[in-house]
This record gives C-alpha cells, structure tokens and sequence, in this order.
C-alpha cells in the first residue's frame, strides 16, 4: 500500500518537474539572450536630409557662401545682386555655372519674354512642380537672370524682380513659413554666368525655340540635394 | 494485469475480488494517455516558442507538427497567432503576459499522469473515468473557444495549435467511452473527497507552472526608458493628423505607412489590446517608397505615397482609408508596381474627396513635410513606431510587449 502510495507520489511528481524544469530552463535562456541583446534599431538609418553625389565640397563651398551672405531670405527678402554674387561665389561665371550642371535632373528654367517679370501659366506651373519635388533638399535656390539686350543695370533690375517673381508666387501659392528660411535668391542680371545654349535641352516651362538670349530670360530653380 | 499503482489510497480503496478492467477501458485510457502527452509535447513547443521571445528578438517559431519539422523564421499562423493577444493572460502586468499555452502544459502533464495512473489500476472506477471526463473536458472546451478565436478573431490557423486542439478531442472522446464501458460498482469511498483531492493536484499544477513563470520571466528596464525621445514634438498644421482623437487620453504619434504589412498588424494588435482608448493618438505618415522619401533606395511599398496624399486630401477619412488600404495592401502595391496612375484613379474613385488635391504640388510639399518632420526629429527610417508623449516605444515591445509596455508607459507619466 505504502508502495503504491509512493509511486503515485513520485509519478505526480514526476510529472511536474518535467515541464516545470523545463520552463525554468526556457526562462533562464531568455534572460541570458536578453541581457545579451544589443538595441535592435542600432542598425537602423536615422531620417535625415538628402546628400547627392554632386554635393562636391567645391559646391558646398559656394552653397554655403551663397546662403549665408545672399539669403537665405531672412527678415525682410535679402537676396545678392550681381557683383555681391561674384564676390560672395568666388569663382567665374563659367565655373558657376559648371556647379550646377550636375543638377540638371533636379532644375527648372523658369523663362520669361522680353522685358517682363510676370510668370506666365507654364511657367507657374513649373515653379510650383519644381517647390513640390523638395524630397531631401534642404535648399531651394532661384538665380535669375536677363538677356543682354538692354544696359546692365535694367537688366539687374529685371533679374532681381524675376527672382521676386517667383518668390510671389511660391509664398502665395503655398502659404508656407519655411519659405522664408530655404529659399535663396541669386540675381545675376547680364553681368555673371550668362547660360549657353546647352541649357535649352533642361526642363524649361517653354517649349519653343530657345536662344540664347531666352534661355537667359530665365530664373533658374532647383532643390539642392546637399547638407550644407 | 496487476501493478504497482494500483489500489493506490489517495484516489480510492475500494476494489472487488477477482475483478479487473475491461480491455477495452485500458485501451481508451492509453489511447487518452497517450493524447495527452502529445498535448503536453504540443503545448511545451508553444511555450519554448513564446518564452524564447522573452529576449525581446525575433526568433523562428516551430509551425509544424511533423517530425523532424524545424522551426520557421518568417510569417506563418503560428507567429500571427502568438503575437496576438489572446496567446497569453495578464498582459499589462507582466511583459508579453502569461503565455495560454503554458497553462495547456500543465493541463496536459497533469492530465497525462492522471489518466496513465488509472489506466494503469487494475480496477478502475467510474469515479475515476467520471473525473477524466471532466478534466478532459477543460482542455477541450478551451480548444473550441480558442479554435474559434483563431478562425474569427485573428484570422490565422496555427498547426501546432490545431494539433493541440485535435488532441484534445480525441482524449475527450477516449475517456468518454472508456468512462461508458467501465463497470458500476457500489460507491464505498466518498467521490466528493476523490474528486477534490484530484482537482487539487491539477491546481497545484497550474500553480506551480503558473508561479516559476512569474518568479522567473526576464524583465527589462528599457520597457520604461523607451528607444528614443523626440526632439521636436511641435508639428506645423496638418503634419500629424488626428487618428483617435482622445482630450483625456495621453498625446501619441504613431509613425506609419499605409502599406506596410508590419503597420497593419501593429495597428490590429493596437486595436485588439484595448489600449487606443487611453491614447490621443496621432499619425505620422512615413511612406517607404522611394517616389516621395528620399531616405530609401527603393520603392519598399510602392504606391505608399500616393495613398499618403490621399489620407492628407481628405484627413477626416484617415480612418476609412487606413483600413481601406490596410485590407487591399497586396493587391494596391501591385497596382502601383505596374502603374501608379491607376493606383491615383482608384484611390480617387474610392474617396471622391481626394479628387481635387491627390497628386497637387500642394498635397506633395505637405507630405515632404511630414517626411521631414521626421527628419528633424532623426528617427529612425522604418514603421511602424509609436511615441508615447515624447518617448519613443522600443520596437521589440511593440508585439508581445505592447500592452505591458504602454501600461506602464502611461501609468509612469500619468495619464493625462
């Protein structure tokens, strides 16, 4: 009787410990993996603005001049004219332009007839295609200038309203206040890298026939994909 | 066939000279017996599954009851099962809760011994036979209710489960028969006293599995710290929009793409937890598509942005078209894989709210907006994530430690 009695115990017993040993065990490796467990998002990228490849350091280098001392457009629109532009880019209106030809993908010519400053519907159209495409950038840069026809200083006079132009219509069309903190404008008037004819070929809001004289009619807009 | 268990004193004395059980009744025992400890095995593989996640890392889950079968890494039932919320008990008090089928185990062991200790009598009682009956009844009563929940509640089929669940019925049906075909006999012993000691032990079962567990699962001090905190918690209009919209609850963000797979089980176990009730909770929209975020190579869900703008078109919606798109996930980044532009037709028809605004420079800038929120915030670039107030959520408390992680996120904080 005290036998029976006695397995039965044991049996109960047995039954027991054999899943109970078993959990213990379970737990114990997990607190060993758990103590053991580096962060899991460690290796996870952290959101952050884009950095293309053409951000050269050459490019940056400008960039940077050019936001500090020609805007970003704080307290009121400063933007850099012509001579402020060559002083503050520091390089020839050659080498200016050769800069930006990296963002050809990324740039729109904004043109504009002869003598005018006002944005026709295309053109409109652009700038606001153009301000949406954002992405990364933390930049967006409008450098406009104007044909040859005309003294210089109208034609400084012209670029600056061109820039102002699209300004306008990026603040009224948008509503939104980090205009005033990633837009810089540059105006370049006839003085400062005139573009070639080469440029005809990038997204422009006009499709007709592009000289040279037009495709200086023009504000050049783009996001620039740098960490500046 | 005599033993040395039988006439054992703590279930019952009384025998009758010469008697024995029948064949038949031994052979529904054992069949019952021997149910009951694949239902242990069944039910310990589980276990091992769940408690191994303890660690916080994902781990292969055992989705298949063949032998020699390994153990599955990626999505299955099984995983969807045990991620849900009905896979354990006490969940806000205990990280990832008290795992059900920790409990089957003891069930089941106890169930094993006891149904093997009168199987192995050499006159069994319809006292005996009348409790097994009950006590197999418990696991298979649960194996209906939870088979139920499986098929209803969580939409998913786990096989080890199911094999529990299989089980189970058999052992039901083999103590039924064997409890019919065994001989009644006058009752010389109190059943009452028997069945109480018996229930007894199947507690102390359970107890005992229950306490090693408590005493003994790994707690962590991130649950509290959070992953995290974010910097700006201020957003311009329109750059968190209002999801469960909560005065008394207390200020979250969620981070999360429309078609991303992980957001929509988040968001169901979010749901299910009962927990969006003590949140104000606002989303973030972090489409992973390479055609609006920058901070991925490539369209990880392709057409996510588009039904982005469409949730900030029509932000009143949120709702509609979360679910709208959580539902057709598959099917909608198909669409857009081929064509976004239908993907666009679509939406619009669905939502004619969106008509005007999907695919506007506007609706685009907005969205840029929200993808750099994030980025002045530097968070990480995947989804979904959860703050709570400014403390980001550790993404492996998002599954099983959910509930146990926000109750006691929101319980340190106070609930506003």
């Amino acid at each position: 009787m005290k036998t029976a009695s006695t397995h039965t115990a044991m049996a109960l017993f047995l039954g027991f410990t054999i899943p109970a040993g078993l959990e213990l065990s379970w737990l114990q490796n997990a607190r060993t993996e758990l103590e053991a467990a580096s962060e899991s998002t460690s290796e996870v990228a952290i959101a952050s603005v884009s950095e293309d490849q053409y951000c050269s350091a050459h490019l940056k280098r400008v960039l940077r001049r050019v936001a500090g001392a020609c805007g970003l457009i704080n307290d009121g629109g400063r933007g850099c004219k012509p001579t402020d532009a060559k002083s503050v880019a520091a390089v020839s209106g050659d080498d200016f332009n050769t800069l930006f030809r990296p963002l050809s993908h990324r740039a729109s010519i904004i043109q504009f007839d002869a003598n005018e400053v006002m944005l026709d519907e295309s053109a409109k159209q652009l700038v606001e295609n153009a301000w949406s495409a954002q992405r990364g950038a933390s930049f967006f840069f409008v450098v406009s200038r104007a044909s040859q026809d005309g003294g210089a200083k109208k034609n400084q006079e012209l670029s600056r309203l061109r820039a102002g132009a699209v300004l306008e219509h990026l603040t009224t069309k948008f509503d939104d206040p980090d205009i005033k903190n990633q837009v810089g404008l540059l105006w370049l008037g006839e003085e400062f890298a005139q573009l070639g004819t080469e440029f005809c070929s990038w997204n422009r809001s006009r499709e007709d026939d592009c000289t040279q004289k037009e495709i200086n009619r023009s504000a050049f807009v783009a996001w620039i994909d740098c960490a500046i | 066939m005599t033993s040395q268990f039988e006439n054992e004193p703590l279930d019952v004395a009384a025998t009758v000279p010469d008697a024995q059980t029948p064949v038949t009744v031994v052979r529904f025992l054992y069949t019952a017996a021997a149910c009951a400890i694949l239902g242990a095995i069944f039910a310990a593989i589980s276990s091992a599954d769940f408690i191994s996640h303890l660690d916080r890392q994902v781990h292969s889950i055992h989705c298949s009851v063949l032998p020699g079968a390994g153990a599955t890494i990626g999505e299955s039932g099984c995983r969807t099962a045990m991620m849900s919320p009905y896979s354990s008990l006490f969940r806000t008090a205990i990280w990832g809760g008290l795992p059900i089928s920790l409990l089957a185990l003891a069930v089941y062991s106890y169930m094993s011994v006891r149904i093997f200790l009168s199987a192995r009598r050499k006159q069994v009682t319809r006292t005996e036979t009348g409790f097994l009956v009950v006590g197999s009844a418990l696991p298979f009563l649960m194996s209906i209710i939870y088979g139920t929940i499986s098929v209803v509640e969580v939409g998913a089929i786990c096989s080890v489960c199911a094999a529990i669940y299989v089980v189970s019925l058999v052992m039901f049906v083999a103590v039924i028969l064997a409890h019919r075909n065994t001989e009644r006999r006058p009752n010389v012993f109190s059943q009452k006293s028997a069945y109480t000691t018996w229930f007894l032990q199947g507690c102390a079962y359970v107890i005992g599995i229950v306490l090693v567990y408590f005493m003994f699962a790994p707690q962590s001090d991130k649950v509290m710290e959070g992953c995290g905190k974010l910097v700006r918690t201020k957003a311009r209009k329109g750059v968190l929009i209002p999801y469960i919209e909560n005065k008394a609850g207390t200020p979250a963000i969620t981070v999360l793409d429309p078609l991303c797979p992980a957001c929509r089980a988040f968001e169901n176990r979010l749901e299910i937890s009962g927990m969006q009730k003590r949140l104000n909770l606002s989303v973030l929209l972090f489409p992973l598509d390479s055609s609006c975020n920058w901070m991925v190579d490539q369209a990880l869900h392709p057409g996510a942005c588009a039904v982005s703008e469409a949730i900030l078109c029509a932000p009143g919606q949120i709702d509609e078209i979360m679910t709208w798109a959580f539902s057709k996930q598959e099917e909608l980044m198909d669409i857009a894989k081929k064509d976004e532009k239908k993907l666009r037709a679509l939406l619009k028809e669905s939502f004619p709210k969106t008509k005007a605004c999907l695919g506007t420079s506007k609706v685009r800038s907005r969205l840029n907006k929200s993808l750099r929120w994030a980025v002045s915030n530097a968070i990480p670039v995947l989804t979904p994530q959860l703050f709570i107030r400014d403390k980001r959520v550790c993404d492996e408390d998002t599954d099983l430690g959910l509930e146990y992680t926000l109750a006691q996120m929101l319980s340190a904080g106070g609930q506003k």
